[in-house]
């Protein structure tokens, strides 16, 4: 009965996605069937491997990111920004493993050896116009701990060694509007993945919770909502509900500003501004289960640390400028801006959105 | 046609709205409930008296004259201006040559503005608001009270401030010598060059900027300064997220050196320090994220070392200072400490020195091991009983607030917060630095943002605030022996009181060159006053090298004690007040008594033989006999061995415990009101 039950329900969440005219589908080169035999090698006791190619994540050309047998690859409602990168991600579980749901806001509970690959790359890269992938990070399972390794492709695009020191990479491209941009992108060291990805001393994946994969994605075999997909492929086991509180995409006119605005802070600042992560000891909470309290976002809240004396207020109704929030994501002083890491320069665009929420507010602070 | 319907629709606009004036236009005010209608535009009002700089579109403007000498206080802090946002400037005329009075922003807490100012009679007052943040006001008007009140008369010794913008500057990062002639300098840095605002000997500032090679790890959090090489000018240490960087200056004073390693720190706090005591300067730097890491210094490379000072793998290291707090000459540090969620790291830590390279990690038993998210403490003898306190000062209060604590001279401090006003303090901040800002001989905590926590030397401190004087480094700027502030790019220089002062720079010659880690001992009739000389205090900025005092209505200090890091131990007698310090380890000086002193010690027939103890047995092996004829006033006991190392320091008392010192000869020193008798003596076994 309890199979059953599941199964109806997949039916349902999958028909909502199927019907949703607003899910951004992307189309990403699509895995092979997960039935085929995996030839992916990971090895609990060598890991991490000295190259990426070691694993064999990925099927011919390794610069094609052409996901191999077994690896999946997923996106996001909304992702993180960082500097204009753009993301390929994929998920890989040994044999016999799968993750669970846990909340709608909670990463899914996955298993051990479990492989959750992001590959950062720019396209339009010049002079040349070419694409170039930048790095790859995984984040693995391995006795019930999360353990980060990062891989830096070399100029000829054909190989990535391991280097978890952190790194620079000076970068200029044009971005889908045609804009000429440039940014030296920091590579992070080990210690950097962890300030982001964890909760309290416990090393966390942020990008995989049902809040913010409940989408369809372009798979081979037809578009599909990635839960079911997981579900079908066996990564994931047990039920989740039939309805998620998902978050919207940050981009999409469409939907409420308020609740743009929301998801673009719960996956960009939320790591940190949560009850039991790295700010906790701020008074924000920029979860989105959080943040329908205005009091969460920052309005009207004074802050703690003074940046300069017009910054009053953490979010200043009608008041960009006296906004701390608003300072902090329009500043590239590292001291200064937010988020602290993953960003050095402006997201004009997430700031645009910003802008626009705080000139919507009419709320009068005491 | 067309222009003179466009006439035609300002006419009307401006028939409309009927505040559009200038300063030589400007409205009669009177006191009472002042409404001023919407304004279209109007003369912006400069120059700015008021924060946060340039910006308005719109201004309007109002007259006001006083009758008799009163307090005058302008408000918009009234109800129906809520949501609204006000800026005021108030000037003396003439409109054509108009000065800043006062002015406000933002009266705490709120968008809307309040300022009071003395007002003579007959002297026209200006008083102008500007839209630089919200138009919403000058679109609806708003209203304004002006009240008169009999003008409180300044309490004597009170703590003000009066600040200069200066030409051509605008960030302060330090307050330091940076040219070598003991002077504060303001200094700034960037990715490729060190800038500074330096005071001349004449009163005067120079503003100087030299390209660096590239910084590497360019300034994110904190900078700090000191001579690492010896050559009489500091050097700096800076750095990021993910880096940290040295430049050396070079020994011509001109530019200057960068020097890296690659390895990953996420640089907080950074402190010069001599870890090994060899006489060179190392540099310790907080890790926000790992253990903490330090450079040690060869005087030829430095060489990078992660760990033992915290091992704490998640780090939550904010706020490093150097200081003694157990009295037994070494420095120890105590790390502020700060981190959300279920971790370790935000621990406060103190790890005292063990003198032979390796420090034992001792908060708990010190009662220091607090969770309290800080990201600074400030430290000092704040009841003057010869032992640092501290105040851990709440950058957050989600885990407590700030703590006041005081020092058993045991090794255990203890909470005193409540009663002392910190209690009360209800403002957290990141700076936390502790100056005797009114030369009382009360050292004060500036925190909070610029909140001034004054002691009243019971005990209790109360807060008093200045408008715009906010965080920033500390320092003389202009050698008047009371401290400074500057912000961005301002000095708010301390308008000084009657209180007296004695400012020292301590110059290492054994020791290293800027004599960090030394600890000055200052007597007077009032008693004892510590200080410890440190590169690194509060969070971000670099305060100065200089040891200050204030000394209150004291006019005499009876000596002044130096306990430099070699162990070399310098005792100056009757030094001048009032005037800064040069002192040299290794050379004791001997001052002229004040007159009255002497007329004193006339009547009460002291000199210094009178003052001469009898020392016995000689050679001695446990017990040393010290007998006065007169009981020595302030007395306190130094011995030292043959190479000048202090050996033991106890307060006077006729029989004194030796049977720890080891064999050998060694010299005694009794430091009282300003005279110091030297005897020989044997320890045998």
């Amino acid at each position: 009965m309890r199979i059953l039950k599941t199964t109806l329900l997949f039916v349902t969440a999958s028909a909502l996605v199927m019907c949703s005219p607003d899910d951004d589908v992307d189309v990403v080169p699509p895995s092979e069937s997960l039935e085929e035999q995996s030839h992916v090698i990971f090895d609990s006791e060598a890991v991490p491997y000295g190259t990426l190619s070691e694993y064999g994540f990925f099927e011919g050309e390794m610069a094609a990111l052409e996901p191999a047998a077994g690896v999946l690859p997923y996106d996001l409602i909304t992702p993180l920004f960082t500097d204009y990168a753009k993301k390929k991600r994929f998920v890989w579980m040994a044999d016999g493993s799968s993750a669970s749901y846990s909340a709608d806001h909670k990463t899914l509970n996955f298993a051990d050896g479990s492989v959750l690959i992001k590959n950062f790359y720019y396209d339009d890269v010049l002079p040349d116009m070419n694409t170039r992938i930048i790095e790859t990070r995984l984040l693995y399972k391995i006795d019930g701990n999360w353990q980060f390794a990062e891989y830096v492709w070399n100029d000829e695009q054909t190989e990535a060694h391991l280097d978890l020191s952190g790194s620079y990479f000076d970068i200029e491209w044009l971005d889908d509007a045609g804009n000429q941009r440039a940014t030296n992108y920091r590579i992070p060291a080990e210690g950097e993945c962890f300030t982001c990805h964890k909760t309290g001393t416990v090393a966390m994946p942020l990008g995989p919770k049902p809040q913010n994969i409940d989408k369809a994605f372009a798979y081979k075999d037809g578009v599909k909502n990635q839960l079911t997909k997981w579900s079908e492929v066996g990564y994931l086991s047990g039920s989740f509900p039939s309805e998620i509180d998902r978050l919207v995409p940050w981009d999409d006119p469409s939907e409420l500003l308020s609740e743009r605005v929301r998801s673009y802070l719960d996956v960009n600042c939320s790591s940190c501004h949560l009850e039991g992560s790295h700010c906790d000891y701020r008074p924000i909470r920029l979860a989105w289960n959080e943040t329908a309290e205005l009091e969460n976002l920052g309005v009207c809240v004074e802050p703690d640390e003074m940046i300069n004396t017009a910054l009053i207020r953490i979010i200043a109704p009608g008041n960009p400028a006296r906004s701390v929030m608003h300072y902090r994501m329009a500043s590239v002083v590292e001291s200064e801006r937010m988020p602290l890491l993953g960003r050095s320069v402006v997201h004009d665009e997430g700031l645009e959105l910003l802008t626009e929420y705080i000139n919507s507010l009419t709320v009068i602070c005491d | 046609m067309k222009p003179l319907y466009l006439t035609a629709i300002c006419l009307l606009t401006t028939a409309g709205l009927s505040a559009q004036n200038t300063c030589d236009d400007a409205f009669e005010a009177t006191p009472g409930t002042i409404t001023v209608e919407s304004v279209v535009g109007g003369q912006v009002p400069t120059p700015i008296c008021a924060q946060n700089g340039i910006g308005a579109q719109r201004g309007v403007w109002y007259e006001y004259t006083a009758v008799d000498s009163v307090t005058t206080t302008v408000s918009t802090v009234l109800d129906q201006n809520q949501g609204l946002d006000t800026r005021v400037h108030i000037y003396e005329g003439p409109c054509s040559d108009r000065v800043c009075v006062a002015g406000n922003d933002d009266v705490e807490g709120s968008f809307l503005s309040t300022i009071s100012w003395q007002s003579e009679p007959d002297v026209t007052y200006y008083i102008a608001f500007d839209d630089r943040w919200s138009s919403s006001g000058f679109d609806s008007g708003f209203d304004f009270t002006l009240v008169e009140t009999e003008p409180i008369p300044e309490p004597v010794g009170a703590l003000g401030f009066t600040t200069q913008p200066m030409a051509g500057w605008s960030r302060s990062l330090g307050i330091v010598d940076m040219n070598g002639d003991y002077l504060d300098d303001l200094l700034d840095v960037s990715s490729s060059s060190v800038s500074t605002m330096t005071q001349t000997q004449n009163g005067d500032y120079e503003f100087a900027i030299v390209a660096t090679p590239p910084a590497a790890f360019p300034y994110s959090w904190s900078i700090a300064a000191g001579d690492m090489t010896g050559n009489g000018y500091n050097d700096l240490l800076y750095g990021g997220s993910v880096g940290v960087n040295f430049m050396f200056r070079d020994d011509d004073g001109e530019g200057f050196t960068e020097f890296h390693t690659t390895d990953y720190v996420f640089s907080q706090r950074s402190n010069f320090v001599d870890l090994n005591n060899d006489g060179l300067l190392d540099a310790f730097v907080c890790h926000d994220v790992q253990p903490n890491v330090y450079y040690m210094n060869d005087g030829e490379s430095l060489e990078f070392f992660q760990g033992g000072l915290s091992e704490v793998p998640d780090g939550g290291n904010y706020g490093s200072i150097w200081v003694d707090y157990d009295n037994d000459g070494l420095v120890d540090l105590f790390i502020a400490k700060c981190r959300g969620g279920a971790s370790l790291a935000n621990y406060n830590q103190l790890f005292k020195n063990n003198g032979d390279g390796t420090f034992t990690e001792v908060s708990e038993d010190a009662g220091l091991y607090d969770n309290v998210q800080t990201w600074s403490s400030a430290w000092a003898d704040f009841d003057n009983d010869g032992y640092m306190d501290v105040l851990v000062g709440a950058s957050s209060f989600a885990q407590g607030g700030h703590k006041l604590m005081h020092n058993n001279g045991d090794g255990t401090f203890t909470d005193i917060t409540a009663g002392s006003g910190f209690e009360n303090l209800g403002a957290t901040g990141i700076e936390w630095v502790a100056y005797d800002f009114n030369n009382d001989g009360y050292v004060d905590v500036m925190g909070g943002n610029g909140r001034f926590m004054m002691n009243n030397g019971d005990g209790t401190f109360n807060l008093e605030q200045f408008n715009g004087v906010t965080n920033g480094p500390v320092g003389d700027m202009n050698n008047d022996g009371f401290p400074d502030i500057a912000t961005q790019g301002n000095i708010h220089f301390n308008n000084g009181n009657e209180n007296n002062w004695v400012k020292i720079n301590t110059a290492g010659t054994v020791s290293n060159a800027n004599g960090i880690g030394a600890r000055v001992e200052l007597y007077t009739a009032a008693g004892k006053q510590i200080r410890d000389v440190h590169s690194g205090v509060g969070f971000r900025f670099m305060h100065t090298l200089n040891v200050h005092f204030g000394i209150g209505t004291e006019t005499q200090v009876d000596s002044l004690v130096i306990h430099w890091p070699s162990g070399i131990t310098d005792v100056h007698v009757y030094p001048d007040t009032n005037t800064f310090l040069l002192l040299t380890e290794g050379e004791e000086t001997i001052g002229e008594p004040e007159e009255e002193e002497e007329e004193e010690e006339t009547v009460s027939t002291l000199d210094a033989d009178v003052r001469g103890f009898e020392l016995y047995p000689n050679p001695a092996t446990t017990e040393l006999f010290l007998k006065s004829e007169e009981l020595p006033v302030r007395a306190v006991i130094h011995i030292f061995d043959l190479h000048g190392r202090l050996v033991m320091q106890e307060p006077y008392s006729e029989t004194l415990n030796i049977s720890n010192l080891g064999h050998g000869m060694y010299i005694v020193k009794v430091i009282s009101d300003g005279f110091v008798t030297e005897r020989k003596f044997v320890k045998t076994l």
